[in-house]
């Protein structure tokens, strides 16, 4: 994304929620976002993601202008090549484990990958929970789907919103060092916003966003990971 | 529409409580048009056999076949390019000589008088002649324990007569009709000393080309419409029926709608993941069509159960017409409701779904 920036209006007054921020994302790369709440990491993950429009500036998808598409344009791109991993969970209640993937075939009419969800399943050891529902998995199981359900049609970009949200701390880092290597194999540009800055360490690239403005951070324990 | 197949099958008990609203309105409402129709046709199954296309009575007579006298000159007067036929029409209490309790062999019924070569004769006894005290009678009255060649008495004469055969759905305002030659009916009528030369009205088949100042003329329909409580009763049954349509849209547009609003935040995120406002209005449109399909179809098959059982107690009738104008006012309303829940869809925000 370059020069964007976001407004809000509160009253009369209009208030700069995400000030002049560029900001780029390569294949293979993870990136965290971290910051205290209401600092405009969502903002910033939303517009990224086409939800709401920035105020001024662009964002481009694969080289592409992404920002100034209509709804339509967007939500038919968000759904073929971005992948979403949410704190709640992305997954539909009253779907199996393997539906949820079917359901995206079903709206794209496009064939079933089976090889590639069968080794879905495998690497995210959910291949037994396949046909349960989601309110038969435990938090981390829930995660491991959803990352599972965002990698299945093969996005170009993927955002996690606080992904280890309501996991325990071994879980939590189950669950991102999966994400970090999904990323790197499938060679994904992924974007997880954060505020447990122990998760920061799997990243490649840390941001910090405090007040709208978004800086890179170079975090010493990057070389401990490494 | 697989997201709509899924979630009926998941959510099992939820659903099926919805269908259940459903099947006994649709039950409720499919019953009472059969129930609504059978009383009509018990009204006017008689008039109904006539095929006729015009009825003409006295002007004095105010509407009301009972009270209008006339004579032959007025049938000569009545100028058609069609054919008509004269009719005597009186109701009579029958009673069974041979019960055991005559009082409570007691039946009410209509004595028709008609002309035996006329059109009104019931079309399958054509070969019978009616003479003297022989009547051709509604097989209603076999329920009673009448059989051919029985005879059976009049509340107020002496007289008996005799049954040669009979006919079927011709009664007459709910009573069975009773079908006689016009010389035995007036003997009924006006007693067997210097009888009058009366009958009551004329039926008419084709266009009246000249009538006398002292006839009126009804077109069949119109005629029905004045029997007494026909109208009335066609008129509650009606209005009742209409509501009970309209309730069961607003019943289900709300239960849909409730469940809509509960899955906001799922649809929240469908939508942030880029399924499009279509998908998912398709598919609670599909529920809706499903809940309201499997409910009438299971209030059918008990609507149609119960008036096997009841036919013989109760004028239950199934007019296939209703039935199919019944069942897409259902969908077209039930629809509606569920285009509201669809508006609340494209209402949600995916924006909310992500927390921003």
């Amino acid at each position: 994304m370059t020069g964007v920036t976001k407004d809000f209006l509160q009253g009369d007054n209009v208030i700069r929620a995400l000030k002049e921020t560029n900001f780029t994302a390569y294949e293979g790369e993870l990136v965290g976002i971290a910051g205290p709440s209401g600092s405009g990491k969502s903002t910033f993950l939303t517009i990224l993601g086409g939800l709401q429009k920035p105020t001024t500036g662009r964002v481009l998808l694969n080289g592409k202008p992404f920002s100034e598409l209509d709804i339509k344009e967007k939500s038919k791109i968000r759904l073929e090549n971005i992948g979403f991993i949410l704190q709640a969970s992305n997954l539909i209640p009253f779907l199996t484990i393997k539906e949820q993937m079917l359901l995206h075939n079903k709206i794209t009419k496009s064939k079933v990958n089976q090889p590639w969800m069968d080794e879905l399943f495998l690497k995210l050891d959910v291949e037994k929970l396949k046909d349960k529902y989601p309110n038969k998995l435990s938090g981390g199981e829930k995660q491991r789907a959803a990352i599972a359900k965002a990698l299945y049609h093969q996005p170009s970009v993927i955002f996690a919103d606080e992904p280890t949200a309501s996991l325990d701390t071994n879980r939590a880092y189950e669950v991102v060092k999966l994400l970090a290597k999904e990323t790197k194999e499938q060679k994904k540009a992924t974007i997880m916003v954060t505020h447990d800055e122990r998760m920061l360490e799997f990243c490649d690239k840390v941001y910090v966003i405090v007040d709208g403005v978004l800086n890179e951070k170079l975090v010493d324990n990057l070389v401990v990971k490494s | 529409m697989f997201l709509a197949f899924k979630e009926l099958k998941h959510s099992k008990t939820k659903f099926a409580l919805i269908i259940a609203v459903v099947v006994l309105i649709s039950y409720l409402v499919y019953f009472l048009t059969s129930l609504a129709n059978g009383l009509a046709s018990s009204y006017t199954n008689a008039v109904e056999q006539w095929n006729s296309d015009q009825i003409v009575l006295t002007v004095d007579a105010n509407d009301n076949m009972m009270m209008s006298y006339m004579k032959q000159g007025d049938f000569d007067g009545v100028d058609t390019g069609g054919s008509k036929t004269k009719l005597g029409i009186f109701p009579a209490v029958i009673n069974n000589p041979l019960a055991e309790n005559i009082l409570d062999s007691r039946v009410d019924v209509y004595f028709f008088g008609i002309d035996n070569n006329g059109f009104i004769k019931p079309s399958e006894l054509k070969d019978l002649t009616l003479t003297g005290n022989q009547v051709i009678v509604d097989e209603e009255l076999k329920k009673e324990g009448y059989e051919v060649g029985d005879f059976f008495g009049v509340t107020g004469s002496t007289l008996q007569y005799e049954i040669i055969g009979f006919s079927s759905k011709t009664t007459y305002q709910t009573a069975p009709v009773v079908f006689m030659s016009l010389d035995t009916w007036q003997t009924y009528r006006y007693g067997s000393t210097n009888t009058p030369d009366l009958f009551s009205g004329i039926v008419v088949k084709g266009e009246i080309e000249n009538l006398p100042g002292n006839l009126i003329s009804y077109s069949t329909e119109d005629y029905i419409a004045t029997l007494p409580g026909y109208t009335a009763q066609v008129l509650t049954f009606s209005v009742m029926i209409v509501f009970l349509i309209i309730i069961t849209a607003f019943v289900l547009g709300i239960f849909i709608y409730v469940l809509t609003i509960q899955k906001t935040s799922m649809f929240g995120v469908m939508k942030a993941q880029g399924i499009s406002n279509g998908y998912i209005g398709a598919s609670v449109i599909v529920q809706t069509f499903l809940l309201v399909a499997f409910g009438i179809f299971i209030g059918l098959v008990l609507t149609a159960l119960t008036g096997a059982f009841l036919v013989d107690v109760i004028p239950f009738a199934i007019n296939i017409m209703f039935y199919s104008v019944i069942t897409v006012a259902f969908f077209l309303f039930a629809l509606f409701g569920g285009l509201f829940s669809v508006s609340a869809v494209l209402k949600i925000d995916p924006l909310k779904a992500i927390g921003g």
